[in-house]
């Protein structure tokens, strides 16, 4: 089925099979790299995306499904504000989750720069990590929405 | 494995489709995707209801219409908008994640049928009807699920949305038990809702998730308690009755014993965070 969305800021026109999921087809045929494939069942959050501003799970949904619609990953973040927080928090050890995580930080930031402890909690539970035990990554999360008002600030 | 997609915009179309195809609908797809993948369903047929020209959320004559398609997401941010059934807040906010609640349904909720479904517990306790198309037939939930899984719907007939009541000054509790904090499919919930008059009970409704094919709900004791004083021993006395009432099984989550016993030490608990106001 052919279909049309914007990927990162670029219409994209491509037929694809209808039992091609989402995460396969940004993945493996567009080469999105940073969506990863962890559990496949909505239950880890690395292949979190942004879809119209929402963040949702690129492995329980169809490519169909992307047509007409704004997708966006890690790769067509407009700054690396959030990226650059979790460095200097040290958030990241190996990496796999990552991506997921910065997704699900940029669907909270876009709600609220002065996220309270608990929306930050909520905003990353359904992103798993096996390595940092998640306080330096609630760290990472502060220190990005401080970084964001500050850069408001200067504007 | 899927060879057909389709995206149907009127309720005509989606209901022949149905009959032509026998394919399996879905909107949020965080049921069906998930069965797909590990083989309990296999189907060449998917019809997208995302496209339907339906109606929206909205309140009339005091109840709640949730249609078909309104994912958790949303109606969070109506209810609190319209300040309205709070407790659905409470409940709806454990669902899943946030990457659930932005896909996921209520009407998926309660086709999906399973006696863990949280919003099939809310409809429960909001005495909700399930409103079918083409047929326009309204069905009280508890008569529209039959069994673990199992809906009363005809070949035609789709779910297009769910009318619930809107209460007011109602006390509640909702809690439910799991391995984790995140997206527990719960071993064993409970909600509650209790209106009172000078301490003595007006209206109460208690529902249990997960311990019965369906949810557990009598409306035969809530009728038997309005007038009587709140106090421990009417939870106990109730605690008891849900703890016999109750048939759970054992699977990988929990014993069934262990089931029962939630619902005794649930019900109590219930009691104790609303009118002993110890903070946990
Ligand atoms: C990681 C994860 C965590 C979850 N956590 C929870 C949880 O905490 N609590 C909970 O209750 N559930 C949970 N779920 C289950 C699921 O998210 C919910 O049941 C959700 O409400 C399903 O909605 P949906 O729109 O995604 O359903 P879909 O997958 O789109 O559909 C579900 C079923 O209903 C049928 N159907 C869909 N629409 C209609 C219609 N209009 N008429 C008739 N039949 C229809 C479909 O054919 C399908 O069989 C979880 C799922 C996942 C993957
Ligand atoms: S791969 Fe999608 S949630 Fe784990
Ligand atoms: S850094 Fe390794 S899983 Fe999170």
């Amino acid at each position: 089925m052919k279909i049309k969305f914007t990927l990162n800021g670029t219409l994209i026109e491509k037929d694809v099979p209808v039992n091609k999921r989402a995460i396969d087809f940004l993945r493996d045929d567009l080469g999105i790299l940073s969506i990863k494939e962890g559990c496949g069942e909505g239950e880890c959050g690395a292949c979190t995306i942004l879809v119209n501003g929402k963040n949702v799970h690129s492995c329980l949904m169809l490519a169909v499904e992307l047509d007409g619609k704004e997708v966006i990953t890690v790769e067509g973040l407009k700054d690396n504000v959030i990226q650059e927080a979790y460095v200097e928090a040290g958030a990241i050890q190996c990496g796999f989750c990552t991506p997921g995580f910065i997704i699900s930080t940029k669907a909270l930031l876009n709600e609220t720069l002065n996220p309270t402890p608990e929306e930050i909690k909520e905003a990353l539970e359904g992103n798993l990590c096996r390595c940092t035990g998640y306080v330096k990554i609630e760290k990472a999360v502060k220190l990005a929405a401080k970084m964001y008002k500050g850069s408001d600030s200067n504007d | 494995m899927i060879k057909n997609y389709f995206r149907p915009s009127t309720i005509d179309e989606l209901s022949e489709l149905k009959i032509k195809t026998n394919g399996y609908l879905f909107s949020g797809g965080t049921d069906l995707f998930v069965k797909i993948r590990a083989g309990a369903i296999n189907t060449d047929t998917v019809i997208d209801t995302k496209y339907l020209e339906n109606e929206e959320l909205k309140i009339e004559n005091k109840k709640l219409f949730i249609p078909l398609n309104t994912t958790y997401t949303e109606l969070r941010k109506f209810i609190k908008a319209n300040q309205i059934n709070p407790i659905i807040e409470n409940i709806v906010k454990t669902i899943g994640s946030p990457m659930i609640r932005n896909r996921g349904t209520p009407v998926g909720n309660i086709a999906n049928a399973s006696p863990a479904g949280d919003f099939v517990l809310a409809s429960y306790l909001l005495n909700a009807s399930v409103i079918l198309k083409p047929s326009s037939k309204k069905i009280p939930v508890e008569e529209f699920i039959k069994g673990p899984g199992k809906i009363e719907l005809e070949k035609e007939e789709f779910i297009y949305g769910i009318e619930l009541e809107i209460l007011d000054d109602y006390k509640f509790y909702f809690e439910k038990v799991g391995r984790r904090n995140a997206m527990i499919i719960s071993i064993a919930s409970i909600g509650l809702l209790i209106k009172e008059d000078n301490e003595k009970i007006k209206d109460i409704r208690i529902a249990f998730g997960s311990v019965a094919p369906t949810i557990l709900r009598n409306k035969e004791i809530e009728k038997s308690l309005i007038g009587e004083k709140i106090d421990k021993n009417l939870f106990k006395y109730l605690a008891n009755e849900f703890f016999n009432l109750s048939s759970p099984i054992t699977d990988v989550r929990a014993s069934k014993e262990y089931r029962k016993q939630l619902v005794y030490n649930l019900t109590l608990k219930a009691y104790i965070n609303l009118y002993e106001k110890v903070v946990i």
